[in-house]
């Protein structure tokens, strides 16, 4: 997690300090909550969204690194406000605490908290609320959920790994995005995909090519 | 000519309204929360009504090149609720610090009842909290003197009323309007309030300075191309383009931008998506 942190902190700089004093999310500040969630809010407007890029990668606690060059730096800026946060927030309040800021987050603080879902202490306690961004049909939040994030792969059931990479074939994103796929294909998922080609071309239109992902090796 | 519709409620309108708002050149929008046509009895309903506004409406609109931006504030029918009202009013400032909120809106009065009057002074100073302008409603019943009780509130309450905007006039309150430094809104519908004849009117009259022009649309009758064809209206009454641009693209946008969060020049709305016979994805 640490490591997390220094690296979002880096890519921040000077904006990351005067974040942590804000948001009282530094050990040396009483916690405030409410403090906490205006510098939520407000810090796109400080830092902008524009991507990071380069090379910057995070690693979980199990060594999966995955890239986070598409994330703004206010998705980055996020992730590193709940990333203080959490050492803040008592440990049995933090499900509640979670699922509260992502159900009253605009459009970006929602995909900000799904990217920094797997980089939170025990992350399998906000299945439900990586499952619900999946329901969705806002586009960036279920890419924020399906695309460059391991939680997925990490979590989901077999039943919902495949709703989620038929709904990333249905909404045109690359399954080359979704982390994890290779291992989690399973022959009810190659069947998916057989079927949904057959439908396809039953109604004379293309059939993407990296369907053949999900068939089983 | 780029155009700007700055009160419309999309979340009542469908595709193919987005579509020929953006083929008529409306690139930014500003849906006010108000009520939806029958009482909300539950404060969570707001919740979930906020999060919309703040993320799937937006995405919508960017999906056929529009930039989205709203207001939010428990609105003047729904002050009168005592069910909802408190929930409402404790529920706001958390939202209100979120981007794309431009204003503290609609505000104001329905009925002009004391619950109203206590809602309205209250939002006012949640705008001056937040460092946002304030978008008034004015009443359909007995709208002048609605009018005259807003500019007095506004008034009695010090707020900047370069930062206030007074919604639906006609051509009874403009001069009310204009006597102050609010701005002055106009909703050209279909069949009430104003029309486009009357507006271009009202603007070769009155000229464009705190002049805004907007449809109002919502789930009731009513044109999302109220803006482009009150544009059209003003061409024909030979307006010259400079004040129609004013009226309708530059007066808006320099009205809202006052909340420092009408950013036009960042990220670009989403490209319009050519998705195989959906408008909207569907997964």
């Amino acid at each position: 997690m640490s490591d997390a942190l220094t690296t979002l902190r880096g890519i921040l700089g000077p904006e990351a300090a005067a974040l942590a004093t804000e948001s009282t999310v530094e050990a040396a500040a009483p916690y405030d909550p409410v403090r906490f969630e205006m510098a939520y809010a407000a810090v796109g407007r400080r830092v902008g969204s524009t991507p990071i890029g380069g090379g910057a990668s995070l690693t979980d606690a199990r060594g999966h690194a995955w890239t986070i060059a598409d994330w703004g730096h206010d998705e980055a800026a996020r992730a590193f406000l709940l990333l203080a946060a959490s050492a803040r927030v008592p440990a049995d309040e933090q499900v509640a605490w979670i699922d509260g800021t992502y159900r009253a987050g605009a459009l970006r603080e929602r995909t900000a908290l799904l990217r920094t879902l797997p980089l939170l202490p025990e992350p399998v306690r906000f299945l439900p609320i990586a499952l619900d961004a999946c329901r969705t049909s806002t586009q960036p939040v279920f890419e924020a959920i399906a695309c460059e994030n391991p939680y997925p792969a990490e979590h989901f059931s077999d039943a919902s790994f495949a709703q989620l990479a038929m709904k990333a074939v249905f909404t045109g994103v690359a399954l080359a995005r979704i982390l994890g796929l290779v291992s989690r294909r399973t022959p009810e998922l190659a069947r998916m995909a057989h079927d949904y080609a057959a439908e396809r071309r039953a109604a004379g239109r293309d059939v993407p090519a990296d369907l053949r992902l999900l068939e089983t090796p | 000519m780029k155009l700007c519709d700055p009160h419309i409620h999309m979340s009542s309108r469908t595709t193919a309204d987005y579509e020929a708002m953006a083929a008529a050149g409306i690139m930014v929008v500003i849906e006010p929360a108000f009520w939806l046509g029958q009482p909300r009895t539950h404060v969570g309903t707001f919740e979930d009504y906020f999060g919309s506004l703040l993320g799937w409406e937006p995405y919508r609109a960017s999906q056929f090149g529009i930039r989205h931006f709203c207001t939010l504030a428990l609105n003047p029918k729904e002050a009168n609720d005592e069910r909802i009202a408190d929930g409402v009013l404790a529920l706001l400032p958390r939202y209100l610090a979120k981007d794309g909120v431009v204003a503290v809106g609609e505000i104001g009065y329905d009925e002009q009842t004391p619950a109203e009057d206590r809602r309205f002074a209250e939002q006012l100073e949640l705008a001056r909290r937040f460092e946002l302008p304030a978008l008034i409603h004015t009443p359909h019943r007995d709208k002048k003197r609605g009018t005259e009780r807003s500019l007095a509130v506004v008034r009695e309450a010090k707020f900047p009323e370069e930062r206030v905007l007074i919604d639906h006039n006609n051509e009874e309150t403009l001069p009310l309007v204009l006597a102050t430094g609010c701005w002055a809104g106009h909703s050209i519908y279909p069949n009430s309030k104003m029309d486009e004849p009357r507006m271009a009117a009202l603007v070769q009259r009155y000229g464009s300075d705190r002049i805004i022009i907007n449809s109002a649309a919502d789930w009731g009758i009513s044109d999302p191309l109220k803006v482009p064809k009150t544009v059209t209206a003003m061409r024909t009454a030979g307006i010259d383009e400079i004040t129609i641009e004013t009226v309708a693209w530059r007066n808006p946008i320099a009205f809202f931008a006052q909340s420092g969060r009408l950013t036009l020049d960042d990220a670009p709305a989403e490209r319009p998506a050519a998705f195989e016979g959906n408008s909207v994805r569907r997964g």
